[in-house]
């Protein structure tokens, strides 16, 4: 599992790659918190990801309930058919702004 | 086709399970989504046994049963741990606005929305969950 975070324009875009497990998710979730120090919308960049358990969607849901009440953004990049399921069943197409 | 595989309570232990799931998905033609529901069902129920089943600090196993027939594959996951059915807990209201979104019981809601039929039975002094999807 790999995390990637750009700053881009008014936007701070993290770019996933990989499995996104229970084994991974305690790294993953270190590496991503300088994001929400910083003060602009974020991206949670989704076309590299393969797969993602519960335990990714609550890092992906944890960063919206802290970014929201700031008055940003919280979108996600996703043209895996197979992951766009899972943010369905799971009501996170109801909660992100998606964008292919 | 049958497959086994036992796992310690250690979330770590997660890249095997895949592995073996993987295998189980190649071995019997399934497609990329299907494989990969399957894996990520699974994946909740043992990490549920990993995290919950053992008092903190104690090691103990979880083992993972499949087969395959007529079109079905049947996964038992059974652990020795505390006594406890998955299957009466209440699924996440997934229409709610994210503020009172609450960030448990998306594992639970997965294996339900992802396979056909889950069931629990305490057994000799076992959980047993069992998780039948039909193929095809």
């Amino acid at each position: 599992m790999k995390t990637t975070i750009k700053e881009q324009n008014d936007e701070i875009v993290v770019y996933f790659e990989g499995r996104l497990d229970t084994a991974a998710s305690p790294q993953t979730e270190k590496e991503i918190q300088p994001v929400l120090d910083v003060d602009k919308d974020i991206v949670l960049d989704c076309e590299k990801l393969e797969y993602i358990s519960s335990s990714g969607l609550r890092i992906f849901l944890s960063i919206l309930k802290e970014a929201k009440p700031r008055g940003h953004k919280v979108s996600i990049v996703c043209t895996n058919q197979n992951l766009l399921k899972i943010f369905a069943v799971t009501g996170f197409t109801n909660l992100f702004e998606f964008r292919k | 086709m049958e497959y086994t595989l036992t796992l310690h309570n250690d979330v770590q232990e997660v890249p095997l399970l895949a592995t073996f799931i993987d295998t189980i998905c190649e071995e019997n033609a399934m497609d990329m989504e299907m494989s990969m529901n399957i894996n990520l069902a699974v994946e909740e129920a043992v990490v549920n046994v990993m995290n919950y089943a053992y008092p903190e600090g104690t090691v103990g196993e979880v083992r993972i049963d499949a087969s395959v027939t007529d079109g079905l594959l049947t996964l038992t996951i059974a652990d020795s741990g505390t006594p406890f059915d998955p299957t009466v807990k209440k699924d996440p209201d997934i229409n709610l606005p994210a503020e009172e979104r609450s960030i448990g019981g998306l594992g639970i809601l997965l294996v339900r929305q992802l396979m056909d039929t889950v069931t629990y039975q305490h057994t000799d002094g076992k959980n047993i969950l069992t998780l039948v999807k039909k193929l095809n």
